[in-house]
């Protein structure tokens, strides 16, 4: 009681002191650092002006930030590989349920949802969202047919192996492009259209397509790996 | 309205991560954790930051659940004879 007491306090103690070191270093930020205050509008400007982009973020992470959209990518890959190394022989599903109800609600749903992750990321340029983010919801689907189905249910390998790598060539190619026939790595080598429509945005949407596919073949691999781990 | 809505969700984020901690139930406390990634896409979409929020919502509760359930699961296995 005494030592869940104590543990209690300094937990406590821990939460106050983090807070107040956000706090200070939140303010010390700020004082050092006016400026930042008009970051975000002379980005609207340069967005409105040089990218045909209705989502102001997505223009920020593909089309000025490619490069670093890239290493992530290729963390996320590494961070994948690792977890198929490390649980390698896969035999036996977690989930070994069997409930009629939920195969039958499964089968209605993963339509839907793969629906609404392609959505996410072909309108990513449009409204919030993007490839990472619709590329996580077409796993989900993915997971909820683990998780109804256990051992019936194995996704070909092959294919979400193809589509992964055949994806992420297709970014690394596009980067390249861009530095061949543009000026830097992603620049700008298609045609922008009028902002608004889907077809807007040029070298944007491809990228979102591109990394929409890699997350969603990654994402189902990682929970595949999770799911059926080995009985360590 | 909005300030009101701001505040409460972060109470109810504080009341979800102190349950994390201290819940006895392991399942609870991976419950809480889902609970305080809702909560904290709540604050994201309050702070108008819509992008942030749909991240949020698909890591904190989707996968890093699934990564925490996965865990439970093998170690319940573990302790049942």
């Amino acid at each position: 009681m005494n030592l869940k007491r104590t543990l209690a306090l300094s937990h406590l103690l821990t939460g106050l002191l983090v807070s107040v070191m956000i706090i200070a270093l939140l303010g010390t930020l700020r004082l050092l650092t006016p400026p930042i205050d008009t970051i975000g509008e002379t980005l609207l400007h340069i967005n409105a002006q040089s990218t045909q982009v209705a989502n102001a973020v997505t223009s920020v992470v593909t089309y000025f930030r490619g490069l670093d959209t890239l290493g992530e990518v290729s963390i996320l890959f590494l961070s994948i590989f690792g977890v198929a190394l490390h649980m390698q022989h896969s035999t036996r599903n977690l989930f070994g349920a069997h409930d009629t109800l939920l195969q039958i609600g499964a089968q209605v749903l993963f339509p839907l949802i793969v629906l609404f992750g392609v959505y996410i990321i072909t309108h990513g340029h449009l409204s919030p969202g993007g490839g990472f983010q619709g590329g996580v919801i077409i796993a989900s689907a993915f997971v909820l047919r683990f998780l109804a189905y256990g051992d019936h249910y194995e996704p070909s390998a092959r294919l979400l192996t193809l589509s992964e790598s055949l994806s992420g060539a297709g970014l690394v190619l596009l980067g390249v492009l861009g530095l061949l026939l543009g000026d830097r790595i992603f620049a700008q080598i298609l045609s922008l259209g009028t902002m608004g429509t889907l077809l807007s945005g040029g070298v944007i949407e491809l990228v979102y397509l591109f990394v929409g596919l890699k997350v969603a073949a990654e994402m189902t691999l990682l929970s595949q790996h999770f799911i059926k781990a080995r009985d360590v | 309205m909005i300030p009101f809505l701001i505040i409460a969700t972060l109470l109810s984020l504080l009341a979800a991560a102190v349950m994390a901690i201290y819940s006895r139930d392991p399942a609870h406390s991976v419950l809480s954790y889902m609970g305080f990634g809702l909560g904290s896409t709540v604050l994201y979409l309050l702070f108008s930051a819509p992008d942030v929020a749909l991240t949020e919502a698909v890591i904190g509760a989707g996968v890093g659940a699934l990564v925490f359930v996965v865990a439970l699961l093998q170690t319940q296995n573990k302790e049942q004879p």
